[in-house]
């Protein structure tokens, strides 16, 4: 990280000490914050320590191997991926993907003609039932800042360079509507099992800032 | 526009489209609080007890300084704390006394 002009603000990097935890174990100002919060509210019979516990699995169970898994089938199934395209809610549900939130979810197909690339300017809003909590750049100032004016730009420091002829389309996230982007299938896929597809499929393809990868011994 | 109307018009959140640096890939796995406080959020939601955009509200009203130099879920935990205030649901006194008494806790029993 270099933050050499991009403000003093360390947003999500860390840099500020955590010295108690790392000699110690004692817990840290925010970490008794958060304990404190907790077991009051739980004193407090507003909700059981049972179902934090339970979230933190929840949380732990989404990865984006669930994106994954949604764009193969999308590649390989086209009755799904019209389903996808119309609710991409209903779509991830039926594959048992649970949505644990009150959240909506748009499915933005890229194609020849449109790329899509998705970020959230006034926070962190991100799909976490289909792909786990965001990366730290996506929550942090350059992403959120640059991603809706200079796209093009953004992308290329991805290694993503979008042909002039192609539109590029930036959707920002709210609190309740998510997007996801279902990214072209690459050549050189012919006759590939969902399985297969899916290994190709990475978490940043499908904030859609770079493309799906290209399968081992393809040309690029 | 006088040279103040842009805190009026810009919010602190509100960041898109704002000069800004390189895009650093930068990534951390979480503390363990901080996965905590992940799940505390969500089922502060589940509950109708703060909901997302009551969070990033509250987030936002932690003002330029805070929002600058706390970490992200220091932010979330801090913006929380005020908005139990706010409805009545904690009072900052009940809250220092539990954070003594995790303390005490922690120093008694060598932190478990």
């Amino acid at each position: 990280m270099s933050g050499s002009h991009d403000h003093d603000h360390a947003h999500d990097h860390h840099t500020h000490p955590h010295a108690e935890v790392g000699a110690t174990g004692r817990p840290g100002y925010y970490d008794m914050l958060e304990t404190a919060v907790r077991e009051l509210l739980i004193e407090k019979k507003y909700f059981s320590a049972g179902e934090i516990r339970r979230q933190i699995e929840v949380l732990d169970s989404r990865t984006p191997a669930l994106g994954a898994k949604v764009v193969a089938k999308a590649w390989t199934d086209p009755d799904f991926k019209a389903r996808l395209l119309a609710n991409g809610r209903a779509a991830c549900e039926e594959l048992g993907i649970s949505f644990y939130d009150d959240t909506q979810l748009i499915v933005l197909e890229n194609t020849d003609a449109v790329h899509n690339l998705i970020v959230c300017t006034l926070c962190s809003c991100y799909p976490r039932p289909v792909l786990g909590l965001p990366p730290d750049w996506y929550k942090a100032k350059p992403y959120r800042a640059r991603a809706v004016t200079e796209p093009r730009a953004v992308l290329a420091e991805f290694g993503t360079i979008i042909p002039d002829a192609v539109e590029v389309r930036v959707h920002d996230s709210t609190a309740m509507v998510r997007y996801l982007v279902l990214p072209m299938r690459p050549k050189g896929t012919d006759g590939f099992t969902e399985e297969q597809l899916a290994a190709l499929v990475t978490r940043d393809a499908m904030i859609g800032v770079i493309p799906a990868n290209e399968p081992e011994g393809a040309r690029a | 526009m006088t040279d103040t109307a842009n805190l009026v018009t810009r919010l602190p959140n509100d960041i898109g489209g704002l000069p800004a640096g390189k895009i650093e890939q930068t990534d951390h796995v979480l503390e363990p609080w901080e996965k905590r406080c992940h799940a505390l959020a969500d089922v502060l939601d589940f509950h109708k007890i703060i909901n997302t955009e009551e969070k990033r509200c509250g987030v936002e009203a932690l003002g330029a300084e805070m929002v600058g130099k706390l970490s992200y879920y220091e932010r979330w935990i801090v913006a929380f704390s005020n908005i139990l205030f706010r409805k009545g649901i904690l009072t900052p006194t009940e809250i220092a006394l539990k954070m003594q008494e995790i303390e005490k806790r922690w120093d008694g029993h060598g932190g478990t």
